[in-house]
């Protein structure tokens, strides 16, 4: 019990002291409603604890393990050997090459459209314009499987119309030299409306008054958007960022889809997270998949931490 | 501001009531749904509550079923009617990699496969190998032995007269082409691969279509070319699961690939993958003078709305073509069989069903008349009425007779490893490499080869060249 | 003052100084244009869709009027007829079950969250940091690592090919508790709440009368947040579900798409159905956004205005 009191009077209570107002035996409430707050927090804990914390575990108990088709099917602990040869295993990493560049032109170009759309949005607001946010937001509503699909259609040189708009010569989109921007497209099809949508409720949450103040200023419509507008949403950029960083790192879904389609261009190892699926449903390498899977999290824990890092001024995200 | 101080106690025992009130809620509405989640549901054996289909007999035993083929609800429903002892709980959990998907995850979880499955014989050894297959020939399979051909039969065994799966259907190969594109070329179906390179080249210099296509996402039909020519990719006994003989870049693997190469350099064949959208699109507008294929693939193209409209009446077949035409050799490419699992809980049953699915008349003449299967159940090959068939994709021509019978018994089965799989994605990611100008043959040749030692002994193998 | 910071976009803003400020603004042709290519490039892929829902088989792989215009045979009401009707209206079953799925698992989700949102803001205890921040880590993890031992977990409990195999792994949405938490944070004054604990209500009481109606904007677009992300869900249907019976729709177009790539529908053409399929799963959705714009358009800012 003291022990407890300890910790609550420590740091992770020192937020509540602002909050609470203090008053005699407000401790013993304090520990007494902590309680209630694991009560609270319980239902969600237990299916937490139960579909994610112990199938990690189990899975990182895997990859210590390996096991091959002639061996008997018998599991032979070796440490950290699948970990080695995830990081020295060329198609692992030129997988996370191609997701890390992915990454680096996929996110600007969907941030700058988005944030372009919801300054434009913000700034008019017309039937129109409430018109066009909804269409440009509706790709959000297509499953990313039917999304993946459908493009895979119109990729497709003689049933989609690229044949028909461009003629013989038309682009391949799924080409070996397209496939980056062919995937691009599809990815940002299906992601920016739903980003310009989060900039654009952050951008109306915005006192208008600061506008006012810095119209009188002599401040242009350029002037307020770049200087005022976009600092105040940083943090919803942030928080955008974080998520289309873990997303892009882990694509997944699109590629799979696309594979079939793709004339041999997607190949099986071109994601980690494709790579690590290959590796456990198709070469029944389980243990190494697991490996594959773990080292994936790593990098995407580095890579969110850098980028937290670097961004640490801007957004109280993850705080 | 009334305030009644409250003990302690009883705030502690609200709040747990109110934490479990809200899981209650949240289990009760998750509960109170489960209606509409099943109607099928039987409630008394969990494995076999959900089927596709319909008992005819539901107090008899069951046995779980994954099965694709096209007329799977009918030949399950055939048998389930004649028989009393026993019913099928069938589901189709989707075509080949993808149910190959789902049997790999519960082999490795242990559970989750059904008593019995169907596999295409070049998969067995992969789960043979894994422990998940039972040997059956004891089980009933050595009796029907004599209804198949040699080949056939070979590719179901293991060794010691070991027996993996009941075979149903195959896929002998042959040439399917174009009578109307042949005949603005004057040219004939070519007897040899020679003659199809060459009558290729004319078809390209006359400004015709493109005479065939080399998919690089049908790797089968690649190694059975290749096979064709003389080539043992894989020498393997399930007597000694540990030893492999690996032989992908001989000079026979290297001379195929080079063909094939030599034609996608020339631009006198497509490199198109198979079975998307695009490809059939080509092959119903004429875009292809050809399409080495096998005995299902006049099903599988009229399925894809091929041999209508425009594409009707245009199309015939042809033996495959030959490397030495005083030494012809027949290949195969596909075919399916029933294998049990030793997930099963009544192995004996669940060979009664393996053998006896699809084996019944009625079915197997759907299958056929329809060319979805190419049965290879011989007293379906013998009978007239399947030799003397008028193929109505092929204009009337009686395929089977001239064609497809013929190849089937010339038919010797492939050795095939449990490596396929992995196999079949290096040699697709080779022919890809092929198809974009980045590799010669036997350039891709090593490469499948190297790939596949490491492979092997990555996974236990000894292996030898 | 915290609770401005989160704010609804449509209610909030005083409209008469606004409306004035937009008058002022000069050229509009530039943005207009830009809207409309934009609006043009995200609905073509849908445009397309619409088309060729409208064409039989030949019309798809032989029409001569191309991709993105109508054939000569009309063909939407026989493929819709076709669709409903093919396998015995399976397809129907699929999009029940896709509905039901993500009603059940976002109703249920959205619970969890909205509990534990509030446990995480309005009370301090021993471990919270700590849970909280491994939470926030969980969304790192690739969904690939947990299929296998998720699997080999429920089969455990002989709930693979069940819908609680959809269901329970659906509940798990900790993006939700992080939003509710951040909400929740700063919508719900502590004052109030003590107010009421003085007043002799219990917690739950106070989190059902006092603290829940403040929550509404964030608890519908966790909801839809949920719904949507089962109703998108693949993955996890793909590798849990056997019976086809039990496929949500996106996994039953996954089945078709590989069963036409391999002449699977004997002699039945599934491209098409594949396609007005396609067509049909994505209107419920869109339904659902369209109708409920004004309560998740300013809820999806939360955790990102600061």
């Amino acid at each position: 019990m003291a022990n407890a009191d300890a910790t609550l009077a420590g740091s992770p209570a020192r937020a509540s002291t602002r909050t609470i107002t203090p008053r005699r035996g407000s401790k013993a409430g304090e520990r007494r409603r902590g309680r209630v707050g694991w009560l609270f927090i319980a239902p969600f804990a237990i299916v937490f604890i139960v579909f994610l914390i112990a199938p990690l575990a189990y899975a990182f108990y895997l990859s210590l393990y390996t096991k091959g088709l002639a061996t008997g099917g018998v599991p032979v602990f070796s440490g950290l050997d699948n970990y080695i040869q995830a990081f020295t295993d060329p198609v692992f990493l030129g997988g996370v090459l191609f997701v890390a560049h992915f990454a680096l032109v996929l996110i600007p170009v969907q941030m700058v459209i988005s944030l372009a759309v919801a300054l434009v949005l913000d700034a008019i607001v017309t039937r129109f314009t409430r018109f066009a946010r909804l269409m440009i937001f509706l790709p959000y509503a297509v499953p990313a499987v039917i999304g993946a699909l459908m493009w895979g259609f119109l990729y497709s040189p003689s049933f989609g119309p690229l044949t028909q708009l461009f003629g013989a010569n038309a682009p391949f989109p799924l080409s070996p030299d397209n496939i980056f921007y062919g995937l691009m497209n599809v990815v940002t099809w299906q992601w920016a409306g739903y980003y310009m949508i989060i900039i654009y409720a952050a951008l109306r949450g915005i006192d208008p008054t600061l506008y006012e103040a810095a119209r009188i200023d002599g401040a242009n419509a350029w002037q307020v958007a770049w200087r005022i507008k976009v600092p105040m949403v940083s943090s919803a950029l942030v928080l955008i960022l974080v998520f289309a960083l873990i997303g892009t790192l882990q694509f997944f879904t699109e590629p799979a889809i696309l594979t079939q389609v793709s004339n041999g261009s997607i190949t099986l190892g071109f994601t980690p997270n494709i790579y690590a699926f290959n590796q456990a449903f198709q070469y029944s390498n389980v243990n190494y998949a697991s490996a594959l899977s773990f080292s994936l999290g790593i990098v995407v824990f580095i890579a969110v931490y850098i980028f937290l890092f670097a961004t640490r001024k801007r957004g109280g995200f993850l705080r | 501001m009334k305030s009644t101080p409250m003990k302690g106690n009883t705030v502690k025992k609200k709040a747990l009531l109110a934490a479990l009130t809200a899981v209650a809620v949240a289990g009760l509405l998750a509960a109170c749904s489960t209606g509409g989640g099943s109607t099928t549901s039987s409630g008394t054996s969990p494995k076999l509550s959900n089927c596709s289909n319909k008992y005819v007999y539901p107090k008899a035993p069951e046995v779980s079923v994954w099965g694709w083929y096209p007329n799977m609800k009918l030949v399950v429903d055939n048998f389930n009617k004649l028989h009393k002892d026993v019913q099928i709980c069938w589901n189709n959990v989707g075509q080949g990699g993808d149910e190959y998907t789902k049997v790999q995850t519960a082999i490795t979880a242990k559970k989750g496969l059904p008593d019995v499955v169907m596999l295409e014989a070049d998969h067995l050894a992969t789960y043979e190998i894994q422990g998940a297959l039972v040997d059956i020939s004891k089980l009933g399979a050595d009796k029907v032995k004599s209804n198949f051909s040699a080949g056939a039969w070979n590719d179901v065994s293991g060794a010691g007269g070991s027996v993996y799966a009941a075979p149903v259907d195959g896929g002998p190969l042959a040439l399917i082409y174009r009578t109307d594109i042949f005949k603005k070329y004057g040219i004939t179906p070519p007897a040899t691969w020679d003659e199809y390179a060459a009558d290729a080249a004319k078809v390209k210099a006359a400004g015709g279509p493109l005479f065939g296509d080399f998919g690089a996402n049908v790797p089968a039909l690649t190694m059975a070319l290749q096979i064709q020519k003389g080539a043992n990719p894989f020498t393997y006994s399930s007597a000694d699961g540990k030893k492999i003989k690996i032989d992908l870049d001989d000079k026979t693997s290297q001379d195929v690939l080079n063909y094939w190469a030599g034609l996608v350099a020339n631009k006198e064949v497509g490199t198109s993958d198979q079975f998307t959208t695009d490809y059939i699109s080509g092959v119903v507008g004429g875009k292809y003078a050809t399409y080495v294929s096998a005995a299902w693939a006049p099903g599988y193209l009229t399925g894809a709305g091929v041999g209508k409209g425009a594409s009707s009446g245009v199309w015939a077949v042809a033996p495959l073509p030959q490397w030495d035409t005083s030494n012809p050799v027949q290949t195969n490419w596909g075919g399916s069989a029933f294998a049990v699992t030793n997930q099963a809980t009544d192995k004996k049953l669940a060979a009664e069903v393996a053998l006896g699915i699809y084996a019944d008349p009625a079915s197997l003449k759907d299958g056929w008349t329809n060319q979805i299967i190419f049965p290879l159940n011989q007293s379906i090959l013998k009978s007239d009425a399947f030799l003397s068939n008028q193929s109505a994709f092929f204009s009337g021509q009686t395929a089977n007779k001239d064609v497809y019978v013929p190849a089937e018994n010339a038919y010797k089965g492939i050795n095939y490893s449990p490596l396929t799989v992995y196999y079949y994605a290096q040699l697709q990611a080779e022919s890809t490499k092929i198809n974009q100008g980045k590799e010669t043959g036997s350039q891709a040749a090593a490469a499948v080869q190297a790939s596949l030692v490491k492979y092997a002994q990555g996974q236990g193998f000894t292996v030898t060249k | 003052m915290t609770t401005a910071r989160i704010t609804l976009a449509s209610t909030t803003r005083p409209k008469t100084a606004r409306g004035r400020r937009r008058q002022s603004d000069g050229s509009r042709v530039l943005p207009y244009i830009f809207l409309g290519i934009l609006i043009v490039y995200f609905l073509i892929p849908i445009w397309w869709l619409f088309v060729a829902s409208t064409k039989d088989v030949t019309g798809l792989f032989q029409g001569t009027s191309g991709a993105l215009w109508f054939d000569k045979n009309f063909a939407l009401g026989s493929n819709l007829a076709d669709l409903f009707t093919y396998n015995d209206g399976i397809y129907l079953r699929w999009l029940g079950n896709s509905v039901f799925y993500s009603l059940t698992a976002g109703v249920g989700a959205t619970i969890l969250s909205v509990l534990a949102g509030y446990g995480f803001a309005k009370f301090r205890f021993f471990g919270r940091r700590f849970f909280f921040a491994v939470l926030l880590g969980s969304v790192m993890v690739p969904l690939t690592a947990l299929v296998i031992p998720d699997f080999i977990l429920l089969s455990d409990l002989n709930l693979t090919d069940t819908i609680w195999a959809v269901i329970l792994p659906s509940l798990l949405n900790p993006f939700g508790v992080y939003l509710m938490q951040v909400y929740i944070k700063d919508a719900v004054p502590e004052e109030l709440l003590e107010a009421a604990r003085i007043d002799g209500a219990g917690e739950f009481r106070t989190f059902i009368q006092v603290a829940f109606p403040l929550m509404r904007p964030a608890f519908v677009t966790v909801l839809l947040l949920s719904i949507v992300g089962t109703w998108n869900n693949y993955f996890l249907p793909l590798a849990m579900l056997q019976n086809t019976q039990l496929y949500p729709i996106t996994v039953g177009i996954g089945l078709w798409e590989g069963q036409a790539s391999a002449n699977n529908g004997g002699g039945h053409s599934l491209w098409g159905l594949i396609i007005v399929g396609a067509l049909v799963s994505i209107i419920p959705l869109i339904i659902a956004f369209l109708s409920l714009q004004k309560y998740w358009q300013g809820g999806l800012s939360i955790g990102a205005v600061k």
